[in-house]
């Protein structure tokens, strides 16, 4: 093994880690990832969601939960069936905190190794924006079963997408898909509209050779439920966005569910 | 998905590539086949349009020669990547799409 690389944490519990990435913030994969966990749960499985974003925790929020005293509560949290852990359970999502890539890289690989996650399905990760040094460590350290990434349909979130795409491919972790959020909204005559020019997530999608596992409908409802701690795919089963994210969940678990494979071999020259 | 069979080897062999498959089938696709499939949106979109009869070769292409690939590595668990002698590389072969461009060959050696 390379000797600069962090150890690889193992967590003989978790059958599939998934991380969810993007390029940038605020194209929905904190949403993205708590739909998906909520999703992966109503389907049957057992799961985690573990919020890595420790600069802009979103999990206590997204699932109605505040700061808990870490001396008398044991991680992970648990709410609608799904584990939680976010560092905004233990400091103010309000007080920014301001720590240095090191520190929080500590910090995930202990949410990662300290915590009993129990036997679980799968663990989904939600990344901190973007593939920088944090986003590297922890795709090395985290024993990472495969990665999506997600994305908008306009171009320049496509750029940072692949960033994000040569990133995995750069530490090995399998990229299961692309997920294009805010794709389009469904009138209320039930017809689809296309916000953007349409085929974004399609585009990166087949330029990878990946497929492309989701779109995702903008619904006003999403950040509404965001705000309120339920996710959408819980509170409104039956909305289009419940619905694609039910089948993203279907899409997850038939991508995981080949035990994890061999390495592929090299080409004989 | 579609990663249901795997590669066991990949050799470079004459003008192309020989595969054997953990089933047991073996196939062969040349460099020329490999290269005009290249996977990559740039390839994909240049094949959907109407061939122009008047492409004028770039002189990278003509300094080329026939395609051949100068490298190949792997990606994740899931796919190879080819860069090509025209200085070519995005694309992307999945093992699914490995699979169907080569053509079964009986005796394998
Ligand atoms: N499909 C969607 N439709 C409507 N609002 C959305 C959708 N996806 C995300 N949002 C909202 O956009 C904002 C950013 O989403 P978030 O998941 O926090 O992004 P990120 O984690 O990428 O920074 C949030 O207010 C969220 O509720
Ligand atoms: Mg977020
Ligand atoms: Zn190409």
């Amino acid at each position: 093994m390379n000797p600069g690389m962090p150890q690889k944490l193992s967590l003989p519990g978790v059958k599939n880690v998934i991380a969810v990435a993007s390029g940038k913030g605020g194209v929905g994969k904190s949403t993205v990832a708590a739909n998906l966990a909520l999703a992966l749960r109503m389907s049957g499985q057992s799961v985690g969601l573990m919020d890595a974003d420790i600069y802009g925790p979103s999990v206590p929020i997204m699932f109605g939960l505040g700061m808990v005293d870490p001396q008398t509560t044991p991680f992970p949290l648990e709410k609608y069936g799904v584990k939680l852990m976010s560092m905004g359970f233990m400091v103010d999502p309000n007080q920014a905190v301001i720590w240095r890539g090191p520190k929080v890289a500590q910090a995930v690989q202990a949410f990662l190794g300290q915590i009993d996650w129990g036997d679980l399905d799968f663990l989904v990760i939600d990344l901190p924006p973007g593939t920088g040094d944090a986003q590297l460590t922890l795709s090395q350290s985290a024993p990472l079963s495969g990665a999506v990434i997600v994305t908008t349909p306009q171009d320049v979130s496509l750029i940072d997408a692949r960033k994000g795409v040569r990133m995995f491919q750069e530490v090995k972790v399998p990229v299961l898909g692309v997920i294009e959020n805010m794709s389009y909204f469904v009138g209320d005559d039930g017809k689809r509209y296309n916000l953007f020019r349409a085929g974004g997530g399609q585009k990166l999608a087949s330029e990878i050779g990946v497929p492309l596992l989701g779109e995702m409908p903008i619904d006003p409802r999403i950040a509404e439920c965001g705000d309120t701690g339920e996710p959408m795919v819980r509170k409104y089963p039956d909305s289009p966005a419940a619905q694609a994210y039910l089948a993203l969940a279907r899409r997850v678990i038939a991508t995981s569910a080949t035990p994890a494979a061999a390495p592929l071999p090299e080409v004989q020259w | 998905m579609a990663n249901d069979v795997r590669p066991v080897s990949l050799k470079r062999e004459g003008d192309g590539l020989k595969i054997e498959w953990a089933d047991g089938v073996t196939t062969f696709a040349t460099w020329r086949h490999l290269r005009a499939s290249c996977p990559c949106a740039a390839c994909t979109e240049d094949r959907a349009k109407p061939p122009d009869p008047f492409r004028v070769l770039t002189p990278q292409e003509v300094a080329a020669g026939p395609a051949a690939p100068v490298g190949i590595k792997t990606v994740g668990y899931y796919a190879y990547q080819i860069a090509w002698n025209d200085g070519h590389d995005t694309g992307i072969y999945t093992l699914e799409h490995l699979r169907k461009l080569g053509t079964p060959v009986t005796h394998g050696n």
